[in-house]
Formats: C-alpha cells, structure tokens, sequence
C-alpha cells in the first residue's frame, strides 16, 4: 500500500504542484475579480449613449425621455442594492425596507423616492457600513436625447430627416451634447405622423448601425408602447397615474411543492438551489472526468515513451502502479473544485452573511444534505469507469498522436449525454431518464441529476449495482490491456487490442 | 536461501506460437558478476524480465532470493533495464529518492542516500536540476545511482554499457567492480564482449532464446582448443600434414611470407607443434600462442543471429499476442 500512495503522491504532486496548475488556482480569481472590476469600470466609463428622435407627431419625445428617467432610476436603486450589499457591516437586511435590497419594481421606486430617495438611504445607511467603505456613487447617465433644432432644421418629411441623419449615423459626422462636446450619434427614431395603435396605423423606425447593444432600441420600444397605452388609458376616462397605479401591480404568487407538509411546502431559494446544484454538479462532473482523463492519458504515455515504466515494473506490480496513478489524478480532479468550493465559501462569508442569499442556499444544500456524498460516489464511479479506458489508451499509444485514433469514439461516448442532460433535469423521472440511468457507462451522470427528484429508490440502486458490476469487469479488461501493452516497445495495432485484453497476464 | 541467489530451472516463455526463450536453466553464485551474452533479440530481456516476475515464464521454475516471485523480494533487487527514462520534471535527486522510497527506503534515508550517491559520483551540483535538464550521459548515472540507492543484494542490469561513452563506461565497470566488493551479485546482460571479459566470474551466451553456453572465460578458451598465429614462407599445405593440427587458415598473404590461424586439436600441445614443424623443415618468423577470445566464442556460438536485427524479441511480443489467440 505504500507504493501505491508514493505513485498516487507523485501523480498528485506533478500536477498540483506544477507552475501551470499554480498559475491557473492564482489567476482564476484573480482574473474573476479583474473582469468583476472591468466590467465595472466598463460599465462606468461607457459613453452616453446620443440620439436623436424625428417626432412627427410631436408626441413622444417627452416619454423616451421619461422612460430613460424611469430606467435610470431602476439602475440606480440596482446599484444601491450591490453597494449596501458588499459596505453594510452586519447585513443590509438591517436597513429599513424601501433602502434594504430587494426587487427593483415600480412599486419600490415610488417607495424609496417617497422615504426620501438616495439622501436619506445614505442617512439609513450610515451607522451600518463598514469601516473604510466608500461613499455612495450614482451610476452615469447611459442615453441623451439630443436637441434636434438646428439638425433637422427644414425637415418636413421622414424621408428628409434619414437623408439628413445619415452621415451622423454612419459616423461620418458628430452631433452636439446639451453640454457642448460632440459625440457620434449612437441612433435615431423616428415617428411618422400617422403612427399609433392598430393594423392601419404607420410604425415607429429605430435606426442604428449598432446591431449588438439593443437597451436604447428596447427602451424606445417600451416608451412608445406605454405612451399609445397612456392614451387608450385616457380614451377610456382614466387617469396616467391610474395606468402606472395598475402598472404597478404585482400580483403575489408563490410555488408549493405537493411532497412536503403544509407549512415547508412552499418553494423557496433553497429548494430552486437544490433542484439546480446537481445540474451544475452534473456538468462539473463531466469536464473534470474528462480533464483528468486527459491526464491520466498524457501521463501514462509519457512513462511508456519515456521508458519509465520499466523501472516503475522493477518495484511495484502492474496492479499498484495503475491504483496508484488512478488514486493520485482522482485526486487531482477533486482538487480544483474543492479549491473553488471553500474559496467561495470564504469569499461568502466575508463578502456577505450567508443568510438567505444564494450561497447561503447553495452551501446550506451541499453540505446539510447527502448531495455532496451522492456526488462524491458517483464521481468516483464515473473517474473509475473512465479513467480505465483512459489509462488502457496510454498504455497502447506511444504518443498523442497513436492515442487520437481511439479518443475520438471515447470523446463521443464521453459527451454523447449531454444533449439529453437538459431533457433529465427538466423531467428528472421521465423515459429518457429512465433510460440513461440504466446505462451504466451514464449512470454516475444520470443519477446525480435526478438526485434531488427522487427517483425510485429500486432503479437507482439496480442501476448502481448494474454500473459497478460493469466497472468491475472494464476494469478487469482494460487492467489487462494496461498490463499487457505497457511494456510493448511498439504499440498494437488496434485490431490486437481485443486480444490483449482477454489475455491474463504477459 | 542457497549461495546462489538466482536460479532457473527449465524456463521457457511463449507468445503463442514464437518461443523466446526455450528451456532454460542456469544459476547465479552469491557474489558473482554473471554476464548474459547473446545478440539482440536472443531472448536476453525476457529472461531478465521474468526473474523480476514482470513478465511470467510459460514453463519453468525461478527461485530470486529465496522466493519463487521477485515480486516479494523486490526491495532487495536493483534494476537497471535496457530502455530507461526519468520524469522530465523530475530533479535528479528527486529521482534517485523516488525509486529508492518505491524500494523501501524511507523518505528521509532516500533523500540522505540520494545526495550522498549525487556528491560520490560527482553530479551534487545538478541534485537540483531537472532531468530534462540534464545530459545524456548524466541522466544514465542518474539512473544507474537510482538502482543502487536501496542498497540492493542482487543487481540486475540490463545492458548498462549502451549509450554512455568511454569515460563513463569506465565509471560504471569501477561501480560495478565495487558493488560486487561489497558483496553484491550483480547479472548484466549485454553484447559488447570486452566489459564480459573484463568483469564477469561466468557468463552465459544465450542466441534464439536457448542457452549456448555457460561457464568461464577459461573454461570456454579450453573447450575451444589452443590456437597459435604463425609467420612462414611455408605453404598452408605444409602446415596441414603435422599432427595435432585441426585447421589452417591464411589470414593475410604477404606474397613472399603469410600469415596462418593455426587451430589445435583439444589436448594437442603448441610446443610439440613448433618442433615438429622445425623437424619437418619449415621456417617460422612468428609463432604466436592464443587462446579464443570471447568475441570469438561469441560469434562462433551466436553464430548468425548474432548479426540479426534488433527487437526481434519485440516484435516477436506482439506477434505472439495475435498468435496467442
């Protein structure tokens, strides 16, 4: 046994303790924080946003801009929310309800203006924040309608105001700002006069060379949407505020689930995060059998060209050198997750009281149900099953370039569930579930996303009974085939594989 | 345990219907340095193989140390085999301690060892370095001091000359030399007869995997006769008719004087040769007594094979396996 875990550790220690493997744990949240920070500097830095409408009714102007007012507002109360999120000290669960965070709403932006907008929710959040946190920014505007006067100055027609636009919205000309520097004009809409609510009616036309960022075309979209509502509101009698009293209805609606007793049977963020994990183990699964499997792969051929093997041969049996590098590259697949998994369970708990955020949901359902356990078995299965053919691989090829031959139908049966895994998880006990989980090269992946719907309890552990018993006899063969062609200096021919594989011993 | 830590009884190992090594049987004595002669692909590495129960003979019976698998007495055997490698990361101290601990060392003595083996043969400046760093020549000591580092009884090296130039063949004859001054035996294998010569108590000459011969250096010159190299205006004819001779052979006609490879019947008696060619008239500028060389008795006994291309046995290993079904 000593042997073994002196192979495993070597294995372990090639890969863990490698410059690239080093680099990778270091950058990885080093990159996550510098494209949290970009994307926030990005965010920051984005340049307003210039356009121009050609209202021909002269309507709707005034509702672009009110709608731009109102979606600021939104972002604004979002960005309040993160910043209580990371500067309150003991929670910002703490503050009073319209500055705490929640859904941004019509509702609560009428709230929160009305308990005296971001003055008095910094007032709120004073005694609360942590020592050293930063004031309070509001986020830039992101859109400015500019003036149209001298522009359009003449135009009569929407065939008029396009001939006139369109140098400035292919670039070729720059538009003036209210505050005087010019800028490139990002769009342009325009509103013929016969535009409004029906089939005869003339539509609205957004122009942009800008296909990719949609917020100002679904901004307008919205503005003139509301605006033609406004006014049938106002055709039927009523009021505009009575359209935003009615706009701002929320209808309260809450899931339940039929297999729990009255009182815990509605549906909460644990229960979503209980439904998804697996999911999300599911897929982790996958990439790590299949990454470590490229190790073991590269490893055991580097000892075979590398002649290492020999030597290796001269001190352990064919049995302990295969346990040992299989034990030592589990290891190395458990590495990487468990790194990330207690890495943000300490970034959330210093960032945020787990509480009933998402993490705390997620770190709640990991390790306050058998999930982990569940996932740890069957990872195990799955790398077992793998890993076998992997190692098998390496020990017939002399380098990658024999091993591609034989990785490609593994890679097909690798990958090949997971086009049907979306179909499991939405139903975890349907025929296609049913189906991979019977098949035992799948049944690590299948079970582990059925985990949280419980699935009969006799198909899973027929199913896992029927998976070990295949990795028993897998093993049995590829064990043979590793033992017989890993001292072969040059490689079988695939065609002579089959029959190391039903020979004993060399 | 006997005095002879090696022993094979009748061994023969199929891969289906190709036998590489056929029936045989030979013993090691405690302390020796036993050479295992034979062209490539004459059956050497298997044979050396299936001592260290790597791979498993079809017939036979092999006692290593004792015991009937080398497999539980591995941590008393060094093995240096014919193809060697080191992980290319790996730092050359790293290495040796390595396979040390996989021989039973513990972690702590392996490291002392390693340094200690590194500084001895002069290569303590690259303990540090990593093996793809290293020369080829440095990389085989480094190899060699990783067989050696657990202190093994038995060392079995498998063509340990090949590849190192003159200097360090040099160093690896004087480690082997001291090795078996401290009481180890030690079996190489190889096909260059000069380091047999120099070092082995007995070797055996093995070609298409039966055992050719085994003794001596002493006893095979006697089991070939006595052999003299003459100068003489005579010819090859005058030779022939004087008794106890067995065979002539012109090796070089100088036109006036030649020279001829007198070879003497067994038990026939040089100096009764020279009197009777003087009796019989013949003028000799040279007489020269020699026994046969073991290049000689190599070629002789390998014969053909000794010429045959490498990696038969290789080829053979995969042949056998579709031939095996």
């Amino acid at each position: 046994m000593k042997q073994v875990l002196l192979i495993a550790l070597r294995e372990y220690k090639q890969y863990v303790l490698s410059r690239g493997f080093l680099i990778f744990l270091l950058m990885f949240p080093v990159s996550l924080v510098a494209v949290t920070a970009a994307m926030g500097l990005v965010e920051r830095n984005k340049p307003v946003r210039a356009f121009v409408v050609y209202d021909e009714t002269g309507q709707y102007a005034d509702d672009i801009d009110r709608e731009i007012e109102r979606r600021y507002r939104f972002g604004a109360i979002r960005a309040w929310d993160d910043y209580v999120g990371a500067a309150v000290a003991d929670g910002a669960e703490a503050l009073p309800e319209p500055f705490a965070p929640a859904q941004v709403n019509d509702a609560r932006l009428k709230a929160f203006e009305a308990a005296g907008g971001f003055e008095a929710a910094r007032q709120a959040a004073a005694p609360l924040l942590r020592e050293g946190a930063p004031d309070f920014e509001l986020p830039r505007q992101q859109f400015e309608r500019v003036k149209t006067d001298a522009l359009l100055q003449g135009v009569t027609s929407l065939e008029d105001a396009e001939e006139v636009l369109r140098p400035y919205l292919l670039g070729e000309r720059d538009v003036m700002r209210a505050e005087g520097a010019t800028t490139p004009l990002f769009a342009a809409v325009m509103v013929p006069r016969d535009f409004g609510e029906g089939d005869e009616a003339a539509a609205a036309q957004y122009w942009s060379r800008n296909l990719t960022d949609n917020a100002l075309e679904d901004l307008v979209g919205n503005a003139l949407t509301s605006a033609l509502k406004r006014q049938a509101i106002a055709d039927m009698g009523l009021s505009e505020e009575a359209l935003d009293d009615v706009a701002a209805i929320s209808a309260p609606f809450n899931s339940y689930r039929p297999d729990r007793a009255a009182e815990d049977a509605q549906l909460s963020l644990k229960d979503r995060v209980e439904t998804g994990l697996p999911a999300a183990l599911t897929y982790m699964l996958l990439v790590i059998i299949f990454g470590v499997g490229n190790l073991l792969l590269t490893n055991t051929i580097e000892e075979r060209s590398n002649k290492i093997v020999e030597i290796l041969l001269s001190s352990v049996t064919a049995e302990q050198l295969m346990m040992g590098k299989l034990i030592g590259i589990a290891a190395v697949g458990l590495t990487m997750p468990a790194i990330f998994l207690f890495g943000g369970l300490a970034a959330s708990a210093t960032i945020s009281s787990a509480g009933d955020s998402f993490m705390g949901a997620a770190i709640g359902t990991l390790f306050g149900s058998p999930l982990l356990l569940i996932y740890l078995f069957y990872f195990f299965c799955a790398y077992a099953i793998f890993a076998m053919i992997f190692l098998a691989i390496g020990a017939v090829s002399n380098s990658l370039q024999d091993a591609q031959s034989y990785m490609g139908p593994v890679m097909i049966l690798v990958f090949a569930p997971l086009p049907f895994m979306i179909m499991v998880f939405q139903n975890p006990n349907g025929f296609i579930a049913t189906l991979l989980t019977w098949i035992p090269i799948y049944t690590p992946y299948a079970v582990m996303m059925r985990a949280a719907a419980d699935p009969p309890l006799w198909e899973v552990l027929g199913a896992t009974a029927l998976m070990l018993a295949f990795a028993a006899l897998l093993a049995r063969f590829m064990g043979r085939i590793f033992r017989n062609a890993i001292l072969q200096a040059s490689p079988p021919k695939a065609r002579e594989v089959w029959r190391l594989a039903r020979r004993e011993g060399v | 345990m006997t005095d002879h830590p090696v022993q094979l009884e009748n061994i023969t190992k199929r891969y289906g219907a190709f036998t590489a090594v056929k029936d045989l049987t030979f013993s090691v004595a405690k302390g020796e340095i036993y050479g295992f002669l034979g062209p490539n692909g004459a059956g050497k590495t298997t044979t050396l193989r299936m001592m260290l129960d790597i791979v498993r003979p079809s017939e036979g019976r092999i006692c290593v140390l004792g015991s009937n698998s080398a497999i539980s007495v591995r941590r008393r055997i060094g093995y240096l085999p014919e193809e060697r490698g080191l992980y290319r990361k790996m730092k050359a101290a790293q290495s040796i301690a390595y396979f040390a601990q996989l021989r039973g060392l513990s972690g702590r003595d392996a490291k002392k060892k390693a340094y200690a083996l590194l500084e001895e043969f002069g290569l303590e400046d690259f303990a540090r370095s990593k093996n793809e760093a290293l020369s080829k020549g440095m990389a085989q000591k480094v190899q060699l001091l990783a067989t050696i580092a657990h202190e093994p009884e038995l060392l079995i090296l498998d063509e340990p000359f090949s590849g190192l130039d003159p200097i360090n063949q040099q160093t690896l004859e004087k480690l082997i030399a001291d090795q078996r001054a401290s009481g180890r035996t030690i079996i190489f294998s190889t096909h260059v007869m000069q380091h047999a010569e120099r070092l082995c108590d007995r070797f055996l000459i093995i070609a298409e995997g039966e055992k050719r011969f085994e003794g001596t250096l002493s006893e095979a010159r006697a089991r070939y006769g006595q052999r003299l190299h003459v100068r003489s205006t005579a010819p090859a004819a005058a030779f022939e008719v004087l008794p106890g001779v067995e065979a002539v052979r012109l090796e070089r006609n100088g036109g006036e004087e030649s020279d001829y490879r007198i070879e003497l019947a067994d038990g026939a008696d040089p100096q009764d040769f020279l009197r009777q060619a003087v009796a019989a008239g013949i003028v000799l500028t040279r007489f020269e007594q020699a026994g046969a060389t073991l290049h000689d008795i190599f070629v002789d006994l390998a014969g053909d094979e000794a010429s045959a291309p490498a990696h038969d046995q290789e080829r053979a290993f995969a042949r056998g396996a579709e031939a095996a079904e």
